[in-house]
C-alpha cells in the first residue's frame, strides 16, 4: 500500500513539474495577457491577400510572381512605422497583431500577449459568454451590442478613451464624423435608462446591406423599378439569392411590405432617415405575419438562401443577383474581375441596412486595470489610419476610421487621372470631412467605391436594425415558418401510417414467429401440447 | 517495487469516464434544457410547441421521408455490390471495395462541394432540391451500408448454397431462402448506418438543396444559435425517435450471426 502511495506521489509530481516551471517563469517578467473575440477572417492575417504583400508583389506574363516597388508601403509603412516604433515590416506583410504586441511595448514598457479567437456568427458569441467564457474584447454586431448591453452583459468603455488631447488614442481622433454621429445618436434602453451606443462600443467596420448584379443578365430599369422586390420578380426565376439568417431576410420582407409608406417620405425633410428607421424596426404582429406571406413567396422564387455560397455562384454565373452585404460586395466584385465578369452594386430606393461591427468589453470582475489599458489600446492600434487600411484592404469591409489615410488609399485604389475619359467627381466629405472629393472613373459609382462609400444621400435611407427585444422568439418563429417544410394533414397522416406499417413489419418479423397465432392445424393433423408429447 | 495490477475491472475505467462526461452527462443537459424555459423554471412549454406546430411536424415528417428514401435507395445499390464482391472469385476483391471506401478518406464537406459543381455542370442544381439532397446523402452513406452487408454476406459458409443446390433449389430459391436471411444482420446494421444520420446531415441539404431542403438537423442548429431550450428539445425528440429504431432493429443484434457485421 505504501508502495503505491509512493508512485502516485512519484506520478502526480513528474506530471506538475512543466506547470511549476511555467508559472514560475510568469513571476519573473510580468505580460498582460489579453483575450480578443472576432469575427473569422476578420482581421490583416499577413501574407497573400494583405495589403503589404499585394503591393510588393505582382504575377508577370509568365504567371510568375515578382517583387515590385510600392511608394505608399515605403511612405507609410517601412519608413514611418520602422522610424516611429521599430517596426520592421517583411515582404510577406505582418500579422497585425503580432505588430500590435510590438507597438503596446515600446509605447506603454509593457509586454502583452494576444489570445486572439474567431466565432463565426452573433449568436455563436452570445452563447459563448451566456456560457461563461472570458474575454476582454469582443467584436459583436449593433444588434448584438444594444442585447448585450440591454442584458447587462458589456461594461462602458472609460473616459480615458476618449480624451483627444491624447495622441494615442488614435479612435477619437480619426473616427469619422459620420460614424460618430450615428454612434452618439444612436440610443438603446438600459434597465430603464437611455444610453448611447458610444458610451458601450467603438466602431470597427461598417457598410450597407444591397443587391450585387450581373448588368448583362439583370436589367437596371427593373431594378429601378422593383427595388427589393425584385427578389419576388419571376422574371428572375432561379436566379436570385438571399441570405440564409433571419435577420438579413426579415429586412428585405418589411421593405417589400411598406415599399409605397418608404417611397413616399420625402428624402429631403430633416427626419427622413428618422422615420425610414420606425418603419423598418416594426416587429408587431401585424408586420411580422405580412412579411412571412412575403418571404414564403420568395422562398418559390429564389434560387436558395445562402451564407457564403452566394460570391462564388455570382462569379461563375449561376445566379444573375443576389443579396450581399457591401464588404462581400467588394470581394465578389473583386473576384469578378479576376475573370473579366463585371458585376455591379445597387442600394435599393426603399431603404437598405446600415450596419456595424464594433468594439465592446465584456463584464469581468477580474479583470485588472491593465488589461482594460490594454484592451483600449487595441481599439486604438486598429484606429491608427494605416492600420485601418490594412484590415479595410484584407477583409473588403469600410473600416469607421476616416483619417488622411484612409481617403489616400480610396483614392489611389478608385482615384482616377484628370486627362482620362469617362471620370466624375465623387463627393464622400460626409465620411472624411469637409473638401473631401475624388475624381473616379464612371463605372465605379456602380462599382466598389460606391459599395464601400456610398454617396451621403443614400446613407440617409439606409436604417439601422435595432435588437428585436422581447419580439425576438416572434420573427423566430416566423423564420422557422419560412424555412421549414408545409405538408399537408393528410401528407403527414399518410408518412405516419406508413412509418407505423414498416415498423409493425419489422415487429412481425422479428417476433412472428414467437407468436402463438392459434392457427388452427392442418387437415388429418391434431394439435397436441408440449407436455403430452412426452 | 512492485506496480499495482490492473484486473479487467480497472480497464474498464477509462471508458466508463469517457462515458460519463461525453455520453450521459450531455443527455442530462439537453433533457433539463428541454423541459425548461429561460428562467430555468420547469416548464412543457418547448413539449407542447413541438407538437402543436404544423411546421416542426412536417419537417420532421419530411426528414423521415428523405432518410427512408435515401436508405432504400442505398440499400439497392449496395446489396448487389456486396454480393458480388463476396460471392466472386476475383483476385483483385479487396481493390474493388477499397475503391467503395476510398471517398470516406476524403472530407465530406470537399466531396459534397464537387457534386455541388458537377450538379452546376449538369445544370440540375437548384432545379431539383429533393432530388439533389437524396443524391447527395446517398452518395454520403452508401459505404456505410457496402461494408456491414459485405462482411455478413463473406461469412455465409459456401457449403449452404452447395446444400441448397443439391436439394434442388434454384437460385431465387437459394437467395431467398439462405443469402437474404443470412445477410439480415448487415442489412439491420447497414440501415441504422444509414438512416439516422440522413436524417440530420443538413450540410447535403444545404449545399445540395440551396438550404431550401429543411431537415430536422438544421432546424436544431438554428435553434441552438436563438433558443437552447427548443433546440434541446428538437434533440430529444430526435433521440427517441432514434432510441425506437434501434429498440426496434436492435432485436436482431442477440443473433450470433451478427458479431463483426454489426460495425
Amino acid at each position: 500500500m505504501k508502495q503505491k502511495r509512493f508512485s502516485a506521489c512519484l506520478c502526480a509530481a513528474i506530471l506538475l513539474f512543466p506547470c511549476a516551471l511555467t508559472l514560475g517563469g510568469c513571476a519573473t517578467k510580468k505580460t498582460v495577457t489579453l483575450r480578443v473575440f472576432n469575427w473569422e477572417e476578420y482581421i490583416d492575417e499577413g501574407g497573400e491577400g494583405s495589403f503589404i504583400y499585394d503591393e510588393l508583389h505582382e504575377t508577370d506574363e509568365n504567371g510568375k510572381v515578382i517583387e515590385i516597388e510600392s511608394d505608399i508601403v515605403t511612405r507609410d509603412y517601412m519608413t514611418r512605422y520602422e522610424e516611429d516604433i521599430g517596426i520592421s515590416f517583411n515582404k510577406e506583410g505582418n500579422h497585425i497583431i503580432d505588430d500590435f504586441e510590438t507597438w503596446y511595448e515600446k509605447q506603454y514598457g509593457v509586454s502583452v500577449r494576444v489570445e486572439y479567437s474567431t466565432f463565426g456568427t452573433n449568436e455563436d458569441l452570445y452563447n459563448q459568454l451566456k456560457l461563461g467564457d472570458k474575454y476582454d474584447l469582443v467584436c459583436p454586431s449593433e444588434y448584438m451590442i444594444m442585447k448585450l448591453a440591454a442584458e447587462d452583459m458589456i461594461e462602458p468603455i472609460g473616459e480615458s478613451f476618449f480624451d483627444e488631447e491624447n495622441e494615442l488614442n488614435y479612435y477619437v481622433n480619426n473616427v469619422s464624423p459620420f460614424i460618430r454621429e450615428k454612434f452618439d445618436n444612436g440610443l438603446m434602453k438600459i434597465g430603464g435608462e437611455t444610453h448611447s451606443w458610444s458610451e458601450y462600443a467603438a466602431g470597427y467596420m461598417w457598410g450597407t446591406t444591397g443587391l450585387v448584379y450581373n448588368p448583362e443578365t439583370v436589367s437596371e430599369e427593373d431594378l429601378e423599378r422593383d427595388g427589393w422586390s425584385i427578389l419576388c420578380n419571376r422574371d428572375y426565376y432561379k436566379k436570385v439569392t438571399t441570405k440564409d439568417n433571419v435577420r438579413d431576410s426579415y429586412f428585405v420582407g418589411l421593405a417589400i411590405l411598406y415599399r409605397e409608406e418608404l417611397l413616399a417620405l420625402d428624402p429631403t425633410a430633416p427626419d427622413y432617415n428618422a422615420k425610414v428607421t420606425e418603419i423598418m424596426n416594426r416587429t408587431d404582429e401585424e408586420s411580422v405575419a405580412k412579411v412571412q406571406d412575403i418571404l414564403l413567396d420568395m422562398k418559390k422564387n429564389i434560387f436558395g438562401f445562402e451564407t457564403d455560397t452566394g460570391k462564388s455562384d455570382m462569379v461563375k454565373g449561376t445566379i444573375s443577383m443576389n443579396f450581399a452585404w457591401g464588404g462581400d460586395a467588394v470581394y465578389a466584385m473583386d473576384e469578378a474581375e479576376k475573370q473579366d465578369v463585371s458585376l455591379n452594386y445597387f442600394i435599393p430606393k426603399e431603404s437598405a441596412n446600415l450596419y456595424f461591427d464594433g468594439w465592446a468589453i465584456p463584464k469581468d470582475e477580474n479583470r485588472s486595470e491593465e488589461t482594460r489599458q490594454a484592451a483600449y489600446a487595441f481599439i486604438n492600434f486598429m484606429a491608427k489610419p494605416e492600420n485601418a487600411v490594412r484590415n479595410m484592404y484584407y477583409i473588403g469591409y469600410s473600416s469607421v476610421i476616416g483619417g488622411d489615410e484612409v481617403f489616400e488609399y480610396i483614392e489611389y485604389m478608385y482615384g482616377a487621372e484628370e486627362h482620362e475619359e469617362d471620370t466624375v467627381e465623387y463627393d464622400v466629405s460626409y465620411f472624411f470631412g469637409e473638401g473631401a472629393a475624388l475624381l473616379t472613373y464612371e463605372d465605379q459609382l456602380k462599382r466598389q467605391l460606391y459599395a464601400q462609400f456610398p454617396p451621403e444621400e443614400e446613407t440617409l435611407r439606409c436604417a439601422v436594425m435595432d435588437y428585436y427585444g422581447e419580439n425576438e422568439i416572434r420573427i423566430n418563429e416566423l423564420w422557422t415558418k419560412v424555412k421549414g417544410e408545409t405538408l399537408d394533414a393528410w401528407a403527414i397522416i399518410v408518412i405516419c401510417v406508413s412509418v407505423a406499417a414498416i415498423a409493425l413489419a419489422v415487429v412481425f418479423v422479428k417476433f412472428g414467429n414467437k407468436i402463438d397465432l392459434k392457427r388452427k392445424p392442418k387437415k388429418g393433423y391434431t394439435l397436441i401440447k408440449q407436455e403430452e408429447l412426452k | 517495487m512492485k506496480f499495482p495490477r490492473f484486473s479487467r475491472k480497472t480497464l474498464c475505467i477509462p471508458y466508463a469516464v469517457f462515458l460519463l462526461f461525453f455520453v450521459i452527462a450531455p443527455m442530462l443537459v439537453i433533457v433539463f434544457y428541454a423541459f425548461t424555459d429561460t428562467n430555468n423554471h420547469i416548464s412543457f412549454y418547448n413539449f407542447s410547441q413541438f407538437f402543436s406546430d404544423p411546421v416542426k411536424l412536417s419537417t420532421i415528417a419530411y426528414s423521415v421521408v428523405i432518410a427512408l428514401i435515401t436508405t432504400v435507395v442505398c440499400l439497392l445499390l449496395a446489396y448487389p455490390v456486396a454480393y458480388i464482391l463476396a460471392r466472386s472469385n476475383l483476385r483483385k476483391k479487396s481493390v474493388i471495395l477499397l475503391l467503395f471506401i476510398t471517398p470516406m478518406w476524403i472530407n465530406f464537406v470537399l466531396r459534397v462541394n464537387a457534386i455541388r459543381e458537377l450538379m452546376n455542370w449538369i445544370g440540375i442544381l437548384g432545379e431539383a432540391n429533393y432530388f439533389n439532397t437524396v443524391f447527395g446523402m446517398v452518395y454520403d452513406f452508401l459505404p456505410f451500408m457496402i461494408l456491414p452487408l459485405y462482411t455478413s454476406l463473406l461469412k455465409i459458409d459456401p457449403s449452404l448454397y452447395e446444400a441448397s443446390a443439391d436439394l434442388g433449389g434454384n437460385g431465387f430459391t437459394t437467395f431467398t431462402r439462405i443469402t437474404l436471411p443470412l445477410s439480415f444482420p448487415g442489412i439491420v446494421s447497414g440501415i441504422t448506418m444509414v438512416f439516422l444520420p440522413s436524417m440530420t446531415n443538413y450540410v447535403v441539404s444545404d449545399m445540395l438543396g440551396n438550404s431550401k431542403v429543411t431537415i430536422i438537423g438544421k432546424f436544431i442548429e438554428t435553434y441552438f444559435g436563438t433558443d437552447w431550450h427548443m433546440g434541446s428539445m428538437i434533440a430529444l425528440i430526435l433521440l427517441i425517435i432514434v432510441l425506437a429504431t434501434t429498440l426496434l432493429t436492435g432485436g436482431f443484434k442477440e443473433d450470433e450471426n451478427i458479431r463483426g457485421a454489426n460495425l
